[in-house]
């Protein structure tokens, strides 16, 4: 163990160094979006007992601040209010809520955030922290950013482990009942975000969505 | 029901499996309806369930054969006994031959409007019946447990009475359908 102390100027540079080197901080921000609720949709496909099943979550914010030319200034974060989770039937929705599964309880919410995008031979990636019942993994997140009629559109297809992050433990950790790959797709038609600070729209509201917000 | 001819002798090999092989099987699956609803909820209930509906399926299965083969089969003619007798215990039959088929329907339903997988002994998945819907499925489960216990109701009556032939008529009527039994008194097959 080094018992000696750094002097003061060397962390002073270190600090500096250190927020210069922080995109989020210096480098101004890509063009922000929001999520059109009425078009975009959250939604992942697992299998139970042999069978596939979808499920959407209907509740989430997003806020999508991309453009391929402003990387370093470019960013998505969500959250999604777990409990909005639809699987087409009710007990398994409620099984899903329970302790076991995602624990809506004690975690109500997931979040997202991909502070870095780059671009790949395949397209734009994001390196996203997902935070599922409190346990956070890195994964990467390769997405298709198109222009359709005026309006951006993200789309990406992740595929997830739920045993990375707890979801299906204890007696449900092996596949007899339910398969340990959990494909999640997204798909956001997107509108220019509210002027600054704006918190993030709600998607599945749409009455609280962003009525044609000015383009900046 | 009835068949128009019926002959002597007692229902063929077939037949009698049929029959008895089914009841081996509801007497597995009512007790195991019974005791897996009220479990909470794990995995080794989910198994059960699974259990349960691949048994009513097989079930279901069985009784589309059973049919289908008695229609090519003539109807062992019944010890004397009054008219009424008779078409009770056809009518018997014919309530007894459409809940094997409604019950396992009405649980397939029921597993349907619920948005549950259907899996036969894990080998082959099952289309559901109906699209997911809260309503349907809380009718469906109550047609369900009611075809269940009508069903329980019916065989109760019919075995009984069966038993009361054999017993206090002492007539061949068990011996119809059940290897090993002899007409009572008589000592010999019918
Ligand atoms: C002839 C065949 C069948 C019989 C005699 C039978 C009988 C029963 C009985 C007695 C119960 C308990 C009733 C209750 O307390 O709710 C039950 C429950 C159940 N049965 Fe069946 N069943 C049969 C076939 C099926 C089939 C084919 C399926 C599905 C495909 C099925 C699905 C269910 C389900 C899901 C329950 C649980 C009800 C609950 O959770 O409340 N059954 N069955
Ligand atoms: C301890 C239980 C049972 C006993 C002692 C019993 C006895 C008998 C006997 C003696 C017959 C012959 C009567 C005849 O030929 O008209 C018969 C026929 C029949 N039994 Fe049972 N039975 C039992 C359970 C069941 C069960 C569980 C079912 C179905 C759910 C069933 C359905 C029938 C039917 C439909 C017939 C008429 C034969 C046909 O048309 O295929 N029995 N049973």
């Amino acid at each position: 163990m080094n018992t000696r102390h750094p002097s003061p100027a060397l962390l002073l540079f270190v600090g500096v160094l250190g927020l210069s080197a922080c995109p989020t901080l210096y480098a101004a921000d890509a063009p922000a979006y929001v999520p059109v609720a009425a078009q975009s949709s959250l939604s992942f496909s697992g299998t139970q007992q042999g069978e596939r099943f979808t499920g959407v979550f209907r509740d989430f914010d997003a806020r999508i601040a991309y453009a391929p030319d402003q990387l370093p200034g470019s960013h998505i974060d969500v959250t999604i209010r777990l409990k909005s989770l639809d699987s087409k039937s009710q007990d398994r929705d409620s099984a899903l809520a329970g302790a076991d599964w995602f624990d809506f309880a004690k975690f109500p919410t997931a979040t997202f955030h991909a502070a870095t995008i780059r671009i790949s031979s395949a397209g734009p990636v994001g390196d996203a922290d997902l935070t599922i019942k409190g346990k956070t993994k890195r994964i990467s997140f390769p997405f298709t950013w198109k222009n359709d009629s005026g309006k951006n559109v993200l789309d990406a297809r992740v595929t997830l482990d739920r045993l990375d992050f707890g979801v299906g433990a204890g007696e449900w950790a092996d596949e007899s009942v339910a398969g340990r790959k959990v494909d999640v797709v997204v798909h956001l038609v997107l509108a220019s975000a509210p002027a600054a600070a704006a918190p993030a729209a709600t998607a599945g509201k749409p009455a609280a969505a962003p009525a044609a917000a000015p383009k900046h | 029901m009835a068949t128009a001819t019926t002959v002597p002798g007692r229902w063929g090999g077939l037949s009698r499996l049929f029959h008895w092989g089914m009841l081996g099987l509801f007497l597995v699956i009512v007790p195991l309806g019974l005791y897996m609803a009220d479990l909470p909820l794990s995995k080794q209930k989910l198994k059960l369930y699974a259990l349960h509906k691949s048994i009513g399926l097989t079930l279901l299965a069985l009784a589309a054969l059973r049919l289908l083969w008695r229609s090519t089969q003539r109807r062992p003619s019944l010890p004397p006994m009054p008219a009424w007798q008779e078409r009770a215990a056809s009518a018997t039959h014919v309530a007894l031959y459409a809940l094997m088929f409604l019950v396992p329907l009405a649980g397939w339903l029921f597993n349907s409007a619920a948005g549950f997988p259907l899996q036969w002994f894990g080998q082959v998945n099952l289309p559901a019946l109906v699209d997911a819907n809260p309503a349907l499925k809380s009718l469906a489960r109550e047609a369900h447990e009611l075809g269940a216990w009508t069903l329980v109701a019916f065989v109760a009556l019919h075995a009984a009475a069966a038993l009361k032939h054999h017993f206090i008529d002492r007539d061949r009527t068990l011996a119809l359908m059940t290897p090993g039994v002899k007409a009572p008194g008589t000592g010999v097959d019918p």
